[in-house]
């Protein structure tokens, strides 16, 4: 049964983009058939990780969204991009860059129920095992509905208080929405903080599993999105800490 | 979403988006929509302009979810599924004692349109068949024909919860080619069986058969029976709840023309069709289904309509009988969660 894994934050850039390229990618590379959908209309970003141009985008989701397409048509293969072989590949659905094709959504919206609709045909035409869905930060239908259908939620949250409450918002609708199961990731933990507590902390307070706390790193900075980290830097430890969180995806 | 109530109206209808019961349903029409069979409907020239790929799946909950798929937006004419409802009307008007001495409720063997009634009471054979129909059209109340429809079509409002409209080129047509019913009318009439006001009752009967619904309507007559006769989504009572039981047995036993015994042995739903393309089918407790697929089958059931309810039947093991624990849970597959693969 294909896996649908939602990655979320309350606040914008904590590295959901980041994170979900790295996960995706370490699922990939494990032999599993993997997608991304880039839910961000507003604002996305994901495709620099996976160095796909916008040149090179004919269709997108947003295209889908208007009834232009299948969104298998919207699929870039991208295993090539960040070295996936084998049995496993990794296949991008982008949203447009283009500022009118923004605006347009932006101002017309679309039916929800077509991004639902869209995520099951993508699973079924590409035969995935895993989906990974990138998301806009805050709250919104999408949001909402890639919280619902997701079979792992993950929250990434830093150690900052507007995150901590804006993840207990978070929460809050992830359980309305009756989720599966969460994982809470901390990103950006400064290295004076203690890992272990910080954890402890966390989990006492959500009731939820801290699934991985990743340091904030230069290393990432000087990347610059240019590239997914745990391919340039397999053995660096925020790409170990990225395959212990991969782990808990494909076991829970 | 400042308050708890606004976030929880989004999520449930965002769960309802994602239910695993409407992706069901999706899969469901996807699996039918490419069966061919069947031809749409043409003893009139406005039913022949439907179109055969027309095809739309309803499903509403009796606590008021509202699952749709395809042309659930398509209006068509409602045909002999008023029958049933416009029964239940005259049960109000006139309690049930009186109004069975004047329509049996016995499956017949006959086609819906045959000329028969029943030999030792006069009384048509059920209120089905087009005779008992007619029969049970004179029996709604009114001063005038103008006023009997407007309680017909205020009935339908209260269980779809909106207006409804008539199809007049149907209408118009069905009364053209209606000399069989009128032949019908005044064999009845020659047996007392039905008062004198004959063409008005027959304009009656050729109306209620061209109200135009869709197939979110169909589904809304029958989840609002499945819920005691109260629709689930307005909470407006549609019917008497003494008679709620009247209606839905005699769909049960004769609401499929005269595929009704296989359909209550092999589906178990209590439904009725029409020669629109229309079915509503009732899970009592549970659900109504309302279907719209134009080709209709030999005995003049939608093709694919039944190959909806067949699968929902089974499925979910809703057939009234049904004993054994079903392949899927409903509950479960409505509100999603662990149990459920629908993938
Ligand atoms: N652990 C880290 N240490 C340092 N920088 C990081 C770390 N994780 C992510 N970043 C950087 O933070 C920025 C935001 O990351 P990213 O785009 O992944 O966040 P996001 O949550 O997707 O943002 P948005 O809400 O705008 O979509 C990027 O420049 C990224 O390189
Ligand atoms: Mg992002």
């Amino acid at each position: 049964m294909p896996k649908v894994v939602s990655i979320h934050s309350y606040r914008g850039g904590t590295g959901k983009s980041n994170f979900t390229a790295n996960l995706a990618t370490t699922v990939a590379a494990l032999g599993s058939r993997v997608g991304v959908v880039d839910t961000d209309v507003p604002s996305p970003g994901i495709h620099n990780l996976f160095c796909l141009e916008p040149e090179q985008m004919g269709k997108t989701l947003n295209s889908y969204l208007w009834g232009e397409g299948a969104i298998e048509e919207a699929a870039y293969d991208i295993s090539a991009n960040v070295g996936v072989e084998g049995a496993g590949k990794l296949f991008l659905v982008p949203s447009s860059v283009k500022a009118d094709d923004i605006a347009r959504i932006l101002k017309d919206g679309y039916d929800v129920r077509l991004m639902n609709d869209g995520f099951r045909n993508l699973v079924k035409a590409l035969q995935l095992d895993y989906l990974f869905i990138d998301t806009h930060p805050g709250l919104s239908k999408e949001t909402f509905l890639s919280i619902a259908i997701s079979h792992v939620l993950i929250i990434i949250l830093r150690p900052d208080k507007q995150d901590y409450q804006g993840t207990a918002v978070a929460m809050d609708v992830a359980r309305q929405l009756n989720v599966r199961k969460v994982l809470l990731a901390i990103n950006k933990a400064h290295s004076k903080l203690n890992p272990e507590a910080l954890k402890q902390k966390v989990e006492e307070t959500y009731s939820e599993t801290v699934a991985g706390i990743f340091p904030l790193s230069e290393d990432i900075v000087q990347l610059a999105s240019e590239g997914v980290f745990c391919v340039k830097y397999p053995e660096h430890p925020v790409s170990q800490e990225f395959r212990k969180v991969a782990q808990q995806i494909i076991e829970g | 979403m400042s308050n708890v109530g606004d976030l929880q109206s989004l999520a449930s209808s965002i769960t309802a988006m994602t239910s695993p019961f409407r992706n069901y349903l999706i899969d469901l029409h996807e699996k039918y929509r490419s069966l061919n069979e069947g031809a749409v409907a043409d003893y009139i020239p406005e039913l022949a302009l439907a179109k055969p790929e027309w095809f739309g799946v309803c499903v509403v909950t009796a606590e008021g979810q509202v699952f749709e798929v395809g042309n659930c937006d398509q209006l068509f004419t409602i045909q002999s599924i008023s029958k049933a409802f416009v029964f239940g009307l005259a049960l109000e008007d006139h309690g049930r004692e009186y109004v069975n001495s004047k329509v049996s409720v016995e499956p017949t063997g006959e086609a819906f349109n045959s000329i028969v009634l029943d030999e030792a009471t006069n009384r048509p054979y059920n209120p089905m068949v087009n005779a008992g129909a007619i029969a049970t059209a004179d029996l709604i109340k009114g001063k005038d024909g103008t006023e009997r429809l407007k309680r017909v079509l205020e009935m339908f409002k209260r269980y779809t919860g909106r207006e409804h409209d008539i199809n007049v080129p149907v209408f118009l047509s069905e009364k053209a080619t209606g000399n069989r019913n009128r032949a019908m009318a005044y064999l009845m009439l020659n047996f007392g069986m039905v008062s004198d006001k004959i063409d008005e009752t027959l304009d009656l009967y050729f109306q209620q058969c061209s109200i135009m619904v869709n197939a979110r309507d169909l589904a809304m007559l029958s989840a609002t029976l499945a819920n005691g006769g109260v629709n689930p989504v307005t909470k407006e009572r549609a019917i008497d709840e003494r008679y709620v039981q009247d209606v839905i047995s005699v769909m049960l036993t004769c609401g499929m023309y005269d595929a009704s015994g296989e359909w209550a042995y092999r589906v178990g739903l209590p439904a009725k069709s029409g020669v629109g393309g229309g079915i509503t089918a009732i899970a009592p407790g549970k659900l109504g289904i309302g279907t719209f697929s134009p080709p209709l089958d030999a005995k003049g059931n939608s093709v694919r309509g039944i190959k909806v309810c067949e699968d929902l039947s089974k499925d979910f093991g809703l057939h009234l009988f049904n004993v054994a624990s079903p392949e899927r849970n409903l509950q479960e597959w409505i509100a999603g969660g662990d149990g459920v693969n629908d993938w």
